[in-house]
């Protein structure tokens, strides 16, 4: 269990403690995000602190599983719902309704950290790392990122498939090394 | 006749949605495939903890001003929700307030009003809207569970609501203090405090104002912030009448004239 997981236990309990740590240990998390998809600082601000005061509203909304990555998956919706303000063609939610399987992801991702991530999306080729980095940080549906590369819908989802096979490769070989 | 079902591109399809960049006219279908297709479970499975991994490489450092700041006003805003659900289950049995207290506001709602004027005031934009609309709601049951317990109850809670919107209100002006702000909107006027000093045994903290036109101040209400130093008070004179505030530590009943140095005087011009 991370220390995320252990502090919402706590959060829970309405114990202000253990969110001041959590932001202390999350909030480079969440700006980095935010900042990365609104590419403004004090929209990113705000949107941290939006984030923040909802995992302190509504605690329960995590379950389980690997913080980091379930609060990145927050951060990014939350973001792509500014963003859709901003333009009509954002769709890209990821999805929260379909559980996904398998304990042993929990155990590998637990160990991953941004340098691990990092340096996982640089070994991948650049024409599979653009459009999953365009999808994730863009907000754009892939029909979008065919549109926008002059590449062919049919190529981009190929790409966005295999870089992503292709990169949790490269994240389980990062965590066992 | 059904047309020929191609797998590989709906695998390509759920991988979309699990990186998130799949059309919304197209998630029910894929969404029913995962359901009922295992292969199309283990691939969103084995994908999507891939596709909310790569979040993790966004991490930025953050300036210690910044995230100072941050965290100051976020945990001003979760000190004062914290305190407003303790205060709200000790319930209502224990709110006696001295007469010379009219104008703090009662039940736990000080302290709700609070994170919605702390809400607006430092982060008036889109993205707290929604939490800004939640402790408008969170304020609006606070108030209809106290209508329920006692009559009286009634005029508070409405006196509570115009308190939140007031405080909430885009024309309402603010006046910076570096304990919180004044707000004036109308005719009336509020102190809205969220870090005050605790206060010395025996003393309260009594608000001033200054009418136009006078030379010296006229007492106002006493009151005695949260454990957390938040306040918000609503003060009874008409805010028209009045050129300026102020705020004093005084012995418990009030002072007449002031009798220490004020902790703000703010002027409302």
């Amino acid at each position: 269990m991370d220390d995320g997981v252990r502090l919402m236990e706590r959060i829970r309990e309405r114990d202000t403690a253990a969110f001041e740590l959590l932001y202390s240990g999350y909030h480079r998390l969440v700006f980095g995000i935010a900042l990365r998809m609104l590419a403004d600082t004090t929209m990113a601000e705000d949107l941290t602190q939006s984030v923040f005061l909802k995992l302190w509203s509504s605690p329960a909304t995590f379950r389980d599983g690997n913080f980091g990555a379930w609060l990145s998956r927050v951060t990014r919706n939350r973001a792509l719902d500014v963003l859709r303000s901003r333009a009509a063609k954002i769709e890209g939610e990821i999805p929260v309704d379909i559980p996904a399987e398998g304990s042993v992801d929990d155990v590998i991702f637990a160990k991953l950290d941004s340098q691990r991530v990092r340096a996982a999306l640089a070994a991948l080729p650049d024409e599979q790392r653009a459009p999953i980095e365009m999808g994730f940080y863009g907000g754009i549906t892939h029909e979008e990122i065919a549109k926008r590369t002059g590449i062919p819908l049919g190529t981009i989802k190929t790409r966005i498939r295999s870089g992503l096979r292709r990169l949790r490769g490269e994240l389980q070989s990062a965590v066992s090394r | 006749m059904n047309p020929p079902f191609d797998r590989e591109a709906m695998l390509e399809l759920v991988a979309a949605y699990a990186l998130g960049v799949l059309p919304e006219s197209e998630h029910a279908l894929v969404a029913a495939f995962i359901r009922e297709d295992a292969q199309a479970r283990a691939e969103f499975a084995a994908l999507r903890p891939v596709a909310d991994a790569i979040g993790l490489a966004a991490e930025e450092p953050v300036d210690s001003a910044r995230a100072a700041r941050m965290k100051d006003r976020l945990m001003a805003i979760v000190r004062a929700e914290a305190a407003a659900s303790n205060i709200t289950q000790i319930g209502a049995s224990q709110r006696s307030a001295p007469s010379n207290r009219a104008g703090l506001i009662g039940t736990g709602l000080a302290a709700a009003a609070a994170i919605a004027f702390a809400l607006v005031s430092t982060i008036q934009n889109f993205s707290l809207r929604s939490d800004l609309e939640n402790a408008r709601r969170n304020v609006a049951q606070l108030q209809t569970a106290a209508t329920t317990n006692e009559r009286t109850h009634v005029r508070e809670a409405q006196r509570d609501r115009e308190t939140v919107a007031d405080l909430v209100a885009a024309d309402a002006q603010r006046f910076a203090v570096p304990e919180g702000d004044v707000v004036k909107r109308g005719d009336r006027v509020y102190f809205a405090l969220r870090s005050l000093p605790p206060l010395p045994k025996g003393k309260v903290y009594q608000a001033w104002t200054l009418a136009k036109g006078a030379k010296t101040v006229s007492p106002s209400v006493t009151f005695v912030p949260s454990a957390d130093g938040v306040a918000v008070i609503a003060l009874p004179e008409k805010a028209s009448n009045l050129a300026a505030v102020a705020l004093s530590v005084e012995p418990e009943g009030g002072s007449k004239a002031p009798t220490s140095k004020p902790t703000f005087i703010r002027s409302l011009s």
